[in-house]
Parts: structure tokens; sequence; C-alpha cells
């Protein structure tokens, strides 16, 4: 085996495998070969490896063997170039030596062609004569060449413009695209968001033109008859002018509205004056092209956006898939706007028609209240005057002179000149008095019935001035602290003197403060307790019991006391009244009728709720849940 | 000798009112609810020339009802038909001065002049 570095090395730079496997078997034993298989790797290879001897195919991809080796000559000048090829033609020998090579072999190549090799690599060079015309003819070639070269490299250079501009085009569509789509998400997200139709109304056309670009876009939705579409928003000037005209168009064949709404299909002038349907408006006369879109939901047409350009053939495919996909969630955003509206008038004239009849109820249980409390009043104080009558004729009948007092007889005699004055012919009276019977008389002349009377009208008087309390109560200026529900509520039972066993409570450990005004908090367990009392007290139960618990509520910011009695419960037809003021169940056993809407008034203020629950025969249970303090 | 029976809820305007009418002359017996009004007029059905009957007070279950003085005054009629009754309300309501006499009373009477009262019983019972 000879030493491997000693060999000299030879590059093969042939394009065809099998040519390449040939020459590397007939040079194996004695060269190192080195193969390229295109021009620029031979270039490469050559100048890295300096090979003793180089073989070049002639015919080559990118450049012709005969250039390869010009370039190899000037790279490699000492180094003995030689062209393997299977040109026959005329000339073809001469052209590659005149191109540098020291020598041609034919292809195929022969049981020969190491010993050609070698005479090459040992200083063998063909001779060429006449070398400058062949020389000349070569240049000739390589000029051809390099103007077919630059030929080809303009129409790549066009085709590469071509191809750019066209990505231009793509790039510019596919941003379109996206921006359209970004848009129609936009419009969809923000409409849906919108549930004030006109607002939602007048932002979809303002979007529409300001991000796709177009110079009208308008809504019309269906009139209550559903015989026209009626313009609700439109888009600048040109809108605001048909919006103030109460623009409007029938629901029929003549109008693209019209028509889009009747046939449930999308209308699309792309050169709106050539169009038969498009019904000429006199507001936009610039529309060259136009597409209305029917605004549907679950197949009812609730009217039709109408997408308006002063272009010719303004509309691309994508504009019209992202019109139509936003288009439909503009109907979507309608519908619910409209429902939504409904939903609110109906709600409002519920609470109308509520908050008359409470207001109603209010009145009229306050004008029976007041009358009832004020009735007994000018009936007692009519007896009073007449009481103070008869006693005035009988201690005027009297005779002073028995009196030592001087200033005691003036009185006598002033209080008989005063009653004269008053017009009381006291004398008359008292004849009146003399024709009755004992028994009449005396019940006339009772002291024990007059202090009655005057009790009668001081209580009813005062009963009305006690619902200041109730009233006002709540207004109050509250003046806030922490509180212990527990140790508030405990000291309000034992206040209240309620009998032992009475009442029994039970607390959740580490129960929360609450947030609020003492006084007014007190007010409402005390109302509360009283209400269950009274209520087991006139149902005569055997066993009476409130029971007050007080534990966290599942909302972690509330604390729950539910005061539950074993009474006999609140008829579920006066449970929504109890809470009304003036409201009593009280008949003429007291109260005021403001005990529990004052309560209800008071745990609002304080960000709270009280409830009832209650079912007939089975006590009533009132929960207050209040907010903690933070 | 006239005689009344005053069921009012109010304990004040009864009392008032009774003693208007015991000044007037007038024997009165008295009730606060349908049920002992009921049994009251039973036990003295006799005697009782007419009936003064609130309109709203607790009725025959107990709880406190509007209109339990016509609940009342039904029942009174099926005891005595041709009692004369008076249907006494803390304030004017057309409507329901027309039910109290469709219900077969004789006048429907706003609480608050209780002379009024006296003369409207003497004027019924034609005294």
């Amino acid at each position: 085996m000879s030493n491997i570095r000693k060999l000299p090395q030879v590059l093969y730079i042939e394009d065809s495998d099998e040519s390449r496997s040939l020459v590397r078997r007939l040079l194996a034993e004695k060269y190192i070969v080195l193969e390229a298989s295109n021009p620029l790797d031979g270039l490469q290879l050559a100048e890295e490896t300096q090979p003793n001897l180089i073989l070049l195919d002639h015919n080559l991809p990118h450049m012709t063997g005969s250039e390869a080796a010009t370039r190899l000559k000037q790279m490699l000048p000492n180094t003995p170039i030689v062209i393997v090829s299977a040109d026959t033609s005329p000339g073809a020998r001469e052209r590659a030596l005149a191109a540098g090579a020291v020598g041609f072999i034919s292809k195929p190549i022969d049981d020969d062609f190491e010993t050609l090799v070698t005479d090459y690599l040992n200083g063998k060079v063909e001779k060429l004569a006449h070398a400058e015309k062949y020389l000349q003819a070569y240049q000739q070639e390589l000029v051809e060449r390099l103007e077919g070269n630059i030929r080809q490299l303009t129409s790549a250079l066009e085709k590469n413009k071509h191809l750019l501009s066209q990505n231009e085009r793509m790039f510019s569509m596919l941003d379109r695209r996206h921006k359209l789509l970004q848009t129609a998400a936009r419009v969809g997200q923000m409409v849906t968001s919108i549930l004030d139709l006109n607002d939602l109304l007048k932002h979809t056309v303002n979007i529409i033109c300001s991000e796709f670009n177009f110079y009208y876009s308008g809504i019309f939705l269906l009139s209550d008859d559903r015989q026209f579409a009626e313009l609700r928003a439109g888009y600048a000037l040109a809108g605001r002018k048909m919006l103030e005209a109460k623009y409007r168009l029938p629901v029929d064949e003549q109008s693209m509205i019209g028509k889009s709404i009747l046939t449930q299909i999308p209308q699309i002038a792309s050169d709106a004056e050539h169009e038969q349907s498009r019904f000429k408006n006199p507001f936009l006369p610039d529309t060259k092209s136009e597409m209305a879109l029917p605004l549907i939901v679950d197949s009812v047409p609730l009217g039709a956006l109408t997408v308006q350009s002063n272009q010719i053939n303004a509309f691309s495919e994508d504009d019209i898939t992202s019109l139509q996909a936003m288009s439909e969630q503009v109907a979507i955003a309608i519908n619910n706007a409209q429902l939504m509206k409904k939903l609110e008038s109906a709600n409002s004239e519920l609470l109308r028609t509520k908050t008359y009849e409470a207001i109603a109820t209010a009145t009229g249980e306050a004008i029976h209240w007041v009358g009832n409390k004020a009735a007994p009043i000018p009936g007692s104080i009519n007896r009073v005057r007449e009481d103070i009558k008869y006693l005035l004729a009988l201690f005027a009948s009297m005779d002073e002179s028995g009196l030592e007092n001087e200033s005691l007889k003036e009185a006598v005699r002033n209080v008989r000149e005063e009653a004269q004055n008053q017009g009381l012919d006291l004398k008359s009276i008292l004849e009146e008095m003399s024709e009755l019977k004992s028994n009449r008389l005396q019940a006339l002349l009772s002291v024990e019935s007059l202090m009655e009377d005057l009790t009668i009208a001081e209580n009813s008087a005062n009963t009305i001035l006690e619902i200041k309390e109730g009233l006002i109560g709540p207004a109050r200026q509250r003046s806030d602290a922490s509180i212990s529900l527990e140790m508030m509520i405990t000291t309000t039972v034992e206040n209240m003197g309620l009998p032992d066993g009475a009442v029994e409570m039970g607390w959740e450990k580490d129960l929360p403060l609450v947030h609020g005004d003492v006084r007014q908090l007190e007010q409402v367990f005390n109302n509360l307790i009283k209400n269950a009392w009274e209520a087991l007290t006139n149902a005569n139960v055997t066993n009476p019991k409130i029971t007050i618990a007080g534990c966290r509520d599942n909302d972690p910011y509330y604390v729950l006391v539910i005061v539950k009695d074993n009474g006999p419960g609140i008829p579920k037809e006066i449970q929504e009244k109890i809470w009304v003021s003036f409201f009593t169940t009280k008949g003429g056993k007291g109260g005021t009728g403001l005990g529990l809407s004052a309560v209800m008034q008071i745990v609002n203020q304080h960000g709270g709720k009280i409830w009832l629950e209650s079912e007939n025969g089975n006590g009533a249970t009132f929960y207050v849940r209040l907010p903690i303090e933070r | 000798m006239i005689t009344v029976l005053l069921v009012d809820d109010e304990k004040l305007i009864q009392r008032s009112l009774e003693k208007t009418l015991l000044r007037a002359g007038f024997d009165v017996f008295t009730a606060s609810d349908c049920t002992t009004g009921k049994e009251v007029f039973s036990r003295n059905a006799n005697s009782i020339d007419i009936a003064v009957l609130d309109l709203n007070m607790p009725g025959f279950d107990g709880n406190p009802k509007n209109d339990a003085g016509f609940d009342l005054l039904d029942e009174l009629k099926k005891q005595k038909s041709n009692l004369p009754v008076i249907i006494l309300t803390a304030y004017d309501e057309v409507s329901k001065a027309k039910d109290a006499v469709s219900k077969g009373a004789n006048a429907f009477f706003v609480k608050g002049r209780e002379q009024g009262l006296v003369e409207l019983v003497q004027k019924i019972l034609g005294k």
C-alpha cells in the first residue's frame, strides 16, 4: 500500500455520478481523487486543496468547462487543467486549449485514461496551431454566453420584480383581510356590549365607514307594522340629513334595502348606476357601488345595513365576507338591545305600578290610621266642655258669702261674670239640670268621666305625635361604631323585661363586628322581638319561645341574625304588607304600623337586607343580614 | 230606651263613642272584634235596637281584615234580619258607602263628629 500522503491529488469536476465513479476507480491506485459535482464547488475545492491536476467535464451546470478552465487558470496558473468531454464537434478540443487547458480527453474514456492523466501530470502540454483564431472564437463564445447570462439575469430580475409586487399585493390583501376581521371582531365585541340601541347603531355605522373606508353606511330597522325600513343611523352629514328627513323605504323590490329585507339575501350592486333594483338616493349622489345586508335573527328580519362606496367595484370578496359576518353580529346585538329595551320598559312599568300601589296603600293606611287615632279627640273634648258647663252652673249657683277669703269671693264673682261674657246662660243650664233624674245628673257630673275624657284626648294626641319617631327615626343622623351584635342584642333583650326563658340565644364563636348605629340597630331588634312576643301572647301560645341566632352569612362579608318565634306565623296574604308603613295587625292594642317599615328602612340604610319566612302555624322567622366591619 | 251594640277595635274610639252614646241616654254594649261582637249580640239580641260596626277590625279568625264589619253585619242580619246597622269607618269612601248600603246597612258614618252618630241613630230609629 503506497503512502497516501505522497500520492498526487487530482480534482475531478463532473456532474455525472457515473463518470465520477468510473474515474475514481481508474485513478484510485496512483492518485487521490477529489470530486466536485458542479463548477462552483470545484472552484472552491481547487482553491482549498491546490491539487496537482484538474480534470474538468465540459458540459457542466451554470458554466461550461471552458469557462471554468479560464477561471481555474487564473486561480492556479501552475496547475495543469485537462478537459474531459464527449463533445465531438469540430473545434471542441481547440476551444478547450484556447480556454487554458493543457489537454483534451474525449469521452468515453478508455483503459489508457490513467496513462493520459499521468502524462499531463508530468508536464505534457498539447500545442494549439493558430491559437489566436481559437482564442478569438473562444472569446466570442464567452461574450455570447455573457450576453445570454445578462439576458437571463434581466429576465430573472423582471420576474423577481413581478413576484415582489405580487407578494406586496398578497401582503396588503392579507393585511386588509386581517384588519377587516379585526374590525369585524371588534365591532362584534363592542356592539354586543352596547345595550342602548341608538348608541349601538351610531357606533356601528361609524366604525364601518372609518375602518373599511366606505363613504357612507346606514342602518334601517323595520317599522312596527313591518311595512317600512326606517333609517335609524346614518354616517356623517348625509346620514344626519336623512335622519332629519325621517328617511324610510317601503319593504318591496324597488330598493336594495327593501329587497334585502324581503328576500333575506344580501344585495350587491358593483356598478350602481346600472343596477335596476337600486333606488337612486338624492342624499347620496356619488354612490357607485352599494351593498344591502339584511339584519336577521332566527330567520326574522329586523332591518338592513347599507354600505356605499363612491367607487365602482368597491367590494372585494373579503369585504363582503367580513361585512356579512359583522352584520350577523350587529343583528344579534340589535335584537339584544331591543329585548333589553322591552324588558326595561316592562320592568319600569311594573315598578311604577308597584310604586303607585305601595303609595296608594301607604296613603290609604295613613289616612285610616290618623283618622282612627284622631277620631275620639273631638268627642272627648265636647264632653269635657259640656262637663265644665254643668260644673260652672253648679259653681256659680253657690253662695260665696260663706267664704272668708276676700280674693276667693272675688274669684267666684269673676267666674260668674266671665261665663256670662262667654255667652253661657248658667241659670238656665242649672234649671235644665234640676229637671234631670238623679242618676242621669250624676253621670253628667262625674269627675271620673271628666278625667277619662281628658285622658282619651291626651292619649290620642300622643299616639299621633309618637308616629313622628317612627317616621323620622330611620332618617336621623347616624353615628356609626363597631358593634358586637351579641352584646347589643343581649342588652336589648334584658331591657325588654320579657319572662325568664322566653328568649333563647345562640351565637357563633368569634362572630365579626358589624358597623352601624347602635340606637337604630337596637330599634331593629327591639321591634322584631317585641312583635314576636306580641304575636305569641295574642295567640296564647302554650310554651312561647323566641330563638335568636347569630352566625356568619354565606357571603363572608355579612353576618346573619335570625329571630324566630313559635307563634301562629304570618299569613301569606299579608306577608308583603307588613313592610308597608301604617299597616298594623295590632288593631286597638297600640302600634303605629311603622315598626317593620322603619326596621326595613334602617337595615337597608346599613347596607343589609331583611326578609321573612313564615308558614301558617309554624311561627315566623325574620332574617337580618348586616355587613361586617371592614 | 235605645240600646246600641258598638263594635270597634280601637279602644279609645270605642270608649269615646260609648260615652257619647251613654250621654245621649242610650244603653250601650261594646265589643272589639267580630267574634265577641257576634257573642254579645246573641246574648242580648232582644234588647239591642241598632248595631254600630267598625269596618276594618279583626275578623272571625282573629286576624285584622279589611271590611270585617261587613262579615259581622251578615252574621247579625242572619239572627235578626230587620236589625238597623250603621257602618263606621275612619275615612270617607264613596264606594264603601255604596257597598255598605247594598249589604243591608242603613247608614255609613265617618268617625269624628260623635254627636252626628247620636243624631243618625235617632233618625234611623225614628225617635
